[in-house]
């Protein structure tokens, strides 16, 4: 027996809060909510913090890119701003409330991927698709996921299950998970990893679109063409904490690896 | 963050029409089992398996009750003839509930107490759902095992203290004791919903280590002619389910108070935050590989603290030279440095971390703890039975447990072998080195775990000197286990409780387990027999001189033939 997602209820969701799925090519609104605010914020394990206190804003239509060599505690802060970990310190707020993965406010706003590969062993691609897309009350299912299996290059794997599925295709089922959603907010934490060059081109363009219609990017990458082609704003996190320009921060990556990008 | 619970609030409602938490989970319930092959069959035979299990453990417990029943008949001759018990047996029982209970307490908070698995915390949680949903079925099933933890201990143990056994009586402790597990386990549920009590964990360790230290210290007074009681245990709430099954039934109370602690916890689930679920998760897992490759070592860490103290990194190898390695005068050959700088890493290593030395003084309490707490060992004087049976059987999983406690730079060797290369030794000279310190660990184990037998009239001082024969020979059952070979994955599966197995790994699980169990041969059977002939120290001797050759001894590498 086969069981389809689309024999699920599905049902409109009513997020009178929550903006429309940006589309690509659409122009920021001209004032610009602040969506992510890291204040004084301070990251770590326990009482221990892992790197220098940062401060940052992001807006609806911003792309900021942490960048910064291995071990100097970008995915910490990452996870700190989304409340898988608690500051250390300082203080995270989405949409103005303190950060909290509790609140459904947070979960219908908030789209993140982190590297984990953690997939129900018996379900398909399409089948886990389905459940983030109808539990955030998508209507065309189906549809939704005919698109992003067909962006994320898994149309032949939609029936597989994860056991089958390459490392690469693994991470794009992850990647794709974030994509049937509503979402004001994208967390990634590098989204490049384990990807080919074209479908890290392909993601760029789109991550691109998206932000430029109004959605709020945050993201660490060691890709300087990541940064170069996505960001607006950049945020280094090493010896020292500072603000950089895209063009900057795609420079500061090759230094640090000269193999990037 | 105070007011994310204020928050949740806030956003407590479910969007209207968005699909339940209930709807999501049958979903993927309904999905999974459409590609479940097998179909009825296995399900049947799935039935089959369980329902046998829990024939199987009714038996058991069933057999145990009879054991500690005649246990208790000889004690009473015993007793008759060798004069008073050292510890009353009901003492002795409320000092086990209070050690099993610290340990149940710390394992709940080590586990959660409620955790999901991580597929359902990735691709469950983020939906906006009510939480409550994904959550409350693994608070109910994990609700069951501490329940039927209790059960199974203190079942046969009202039925065994008693003179003569009313199952009623039996049955109302057996309530009473599962009542307890559940108040412990909505004090971890408390502390995982609400981020507070983390002294509780610390707390609760220390109560498990100090318990066996108490009857000890207790029992060796006793033994020395004072008078020490332990009745007070049993006013403490572990301590209750022994005055029900003595005919006390105001002790039920604790019925009502777990019901309500339990709607406690059940009415905040949607509290618990995804961090913490995810903590439980990932120790779960930890557990469950550390019993598929029966790894006690692992197990405890699993369950152990969750970062090792950082208190004693002022303990630092240059502290074991004079004058220090990189300054003033160096003594010696390289080679000899060398030794010295590698024993000296072992001690720091060892000295780090103080929670497995006390693990492994604990452990060498045990057995005499056991000898106290079964007064048929303790009176008997060396009266063969079914007691010291049962004596002999923990010496050797306690020596195993201290054996695992004292290899754990050992297996950071092993996993890194680049660091022992970088010595200017040979590899066995390396190997050699790294057993000096287990060895002389197990030495001591083994002289602390016998004199306080002997102390007890369970042991002699002959034996002591006899077990101190065996240390060599455990510690190099340390470096076997350490430096065993990589399980052979490739060979074809055995069933086992725990899943199929590969037949070579499975062999491979017994490398260092099996010089344990042959290096403490001839201590076990002079213990059951109550004597030591003189041949028994030269069979001992032979015994550890082979264990430590074959113990340390570097295994032929296989060639590649791929060239």
């Amino acid at each position: 027996m086969n069981v389809e997602p689309k024999r699920l209820d599905f049902c409109p969701m009513d997020t009178p809060n929550s903006p429309a799925p940006a589309e690509p090519g659409h122009s920021p609104t001209p004032a610009t909510p602040i969506v992510v605010e890291a204040h004084q914020l301070s990251s770590g394990y326990g009482r221990s913090p892992v790197c220098g206190i940062v401060d940052f804003t992001l807006s609806g239509g911003g792309a900021l890119a942490l960048v910064g060599p291995n071990g100097a505690g970008k995915s910490t802060v990452l996870k700190t701003v989304v409340g898988q970990l608690e500051p250390v310190s300082g203080s995270a707020r989405i949409h103005g409330q303190e950060v909290d993965d509790r609140s459904l406010a947070f979960r219908r706003e908030v789209a993140q991927v982190f590297d984990e590969d953690a997939f129900f062993p018996s379900l398909t691609v399409a089948e886990h698709l389905a459940i983030v897309a109808a539990g955030h009350g998508a209507t065309e299912v189906e549809e939704l996921i005919d698109t992003e299996c067909e962006f994320f290059g898994l149309s032949a794997e939609r029936s597989s299950l994860p056991h089958n599925l390459s490392s690469g295709q693994r991470r794009r089922l992850l990647l794709a998970a974030a994509f049937v959603r509503p979402r004001s907010l994208l967390v990634l934490d590098e989204p490049e990893q384990r990807l080919d060059t074209a479908m890290r081109s392909r993601l760029a363009t789109r991550l691109r679109g998206e932000v430029a219609g109004g959605l709020a990017l945050l993201l660490v990458t060691h890709d300087p063409a990541f940064v170069r082609t996505i960001a607006t704003s950049a945020l280094f996190i090493g010896d020292d904490i500072r603000h950089l320009t895209p063009a900057a921060a795609a420079a500061a990556i090759s230094e640090t690896n000269p193999h990037a990008g | 963050m105070r007011d994310r619970a204020a928050m949740n609030r806030n956003s407590g409602a479910e969007p209207d029409g968005a699909l339940s938490a209930r709807d999501i989970r049958r979903y993927t319930f309904k999905a999974s089992l459409a590609r479940t092959e097998g179909g009825l069959m296995d399900i049947v035979s799935e039935v089959y398996t369980y329902v046998l299990g829990a024939l199987v453990l009714i038996a058991m417990s069933g057999a145990l009750v009879a054991g500690l029943r005649a246990q208790l008949g000889i004690a009473a001759i015993a007793a008759a003839q060798a004069g008073p018990a050292l510890l009353a047996p009901e003492s002795a029982a409320a000092a086990l509930l209070l050690a099993l209970a610290a340990v149940l307490l710390s394992t709940e908070l080590a586990l959660g107490p409620v955790s999901m698995t991580l597929p359902q915390m990735s691709w469950w949680l983020p939906l906006p759902v009510r939480r409550h949903g994904f959550i409350a079925p693994g608070f109910y099933r994990s609700l069951l095992w501490p329940a039927a933890a209790a059960a199974a201990v203190m079942l046969p143990l009202s039925l065994g203290l008693g003179g003569s056994p009313d199952p009623g009586r039996a049955a109302l402790a057996t309530v009473c004791a599962v009542s307890v597990s559940m108040l412990l386990y909505s004090l971890a549920g408390w502390a995982q919903a609400t981020g507070r009590g983390g002294w509780l964990r610390p707390a609760a360790s220390l109560v498990a280590a100090a318990a066996p230290l108490l009857v000890m210290g207790a029992a060796l007074y006793n033994s020395a002619g004072g008078a020490a009681d332990l009745g007070w245990l049993l006013w403490l709430p572990t301590g209750w389910p022994l005055l029900v099954a003595e005919g006390n039934l105001w002790p039920l109370l604790l019925v009502a108070a777990a019901g309500a602690a339990l709607a406690w916890v059940h009415a905040r689930l949607e509290q618990i935050s995804t961090a913490s679920l995810r903590a439980g998760a990932m120790v779960a897992g930890h557990v469950g590989g550390s019993i598929l490759t029966m790894d006690t070592g692992e197990l405890a860490r699993a369950l152990g603290p969750a970062r090792e103290s950082k208190g004693s990194r002022w303990i630092t190898v240059p502290m074991f030279f004079r004058h220090g390695p990189a300054g003033g005068s160096v003594r010696g050959s390289l080679a000899a440095r060398a030794r010295r700088t590698l024993l000296a890493t072992h001690a720091v290593l060892a000295l780090r971390q103080p929670g497995r030395l006390l693990r492994a003084l604990v452990l060498a309490t045990l057995p005499g703890t056991l000898a106290a707490t079964l007064p048929a060992v303790a009176g008997a004087s060396g009266e063969p039975g079914a007691a010291t049976a049962v004596l002999a059987t923990a010496l050797l999983f306690c020596a195993h447990a201290a054996v695992v406690s004292f290899g754990s730079t050992a297996r950071f060797a092993a996993g890194n072998p680049s660091v022992d290369a970088l010595l200017p030794l040979s590899e066995r000279s390396v190997r050699r080195i790294h057993w000096l310190v287990p060895a002389a660990g197990m030495v001591l184990w083994m002289g602390i775990a016998f004199t306080l037998l002997d102390l007890l009239d369970t042991g002699s001082p002959a034996l002591t000197l006899l077990a101190l024969l065996a240390g060599p020979g455990l510690g190099a059952a340390t470096v076997r286990a350490a430096f065993r070979p990589a399980p052979d994955w490739t060979m074809p599966a055995v069933a086992t409780a725990a899943g199929p197995v590969p037949v070579g790994a499975a062999r491979s699980f017994f490398v260092g387990p099996d010089l344990t169990v042959i290096t403490l041969l001839p201590v076990l059977l002079c213990l059951l027999s109550g004597g030591v002939p003189w041949q028994a120290y030269l069979i001992q001797l032979g015994l550890s001189l082979l264990a430590v050759l074959w113990g340390t001894r570097l295994r032929r590498r296989v060639r590649s033939t791929a060239q």
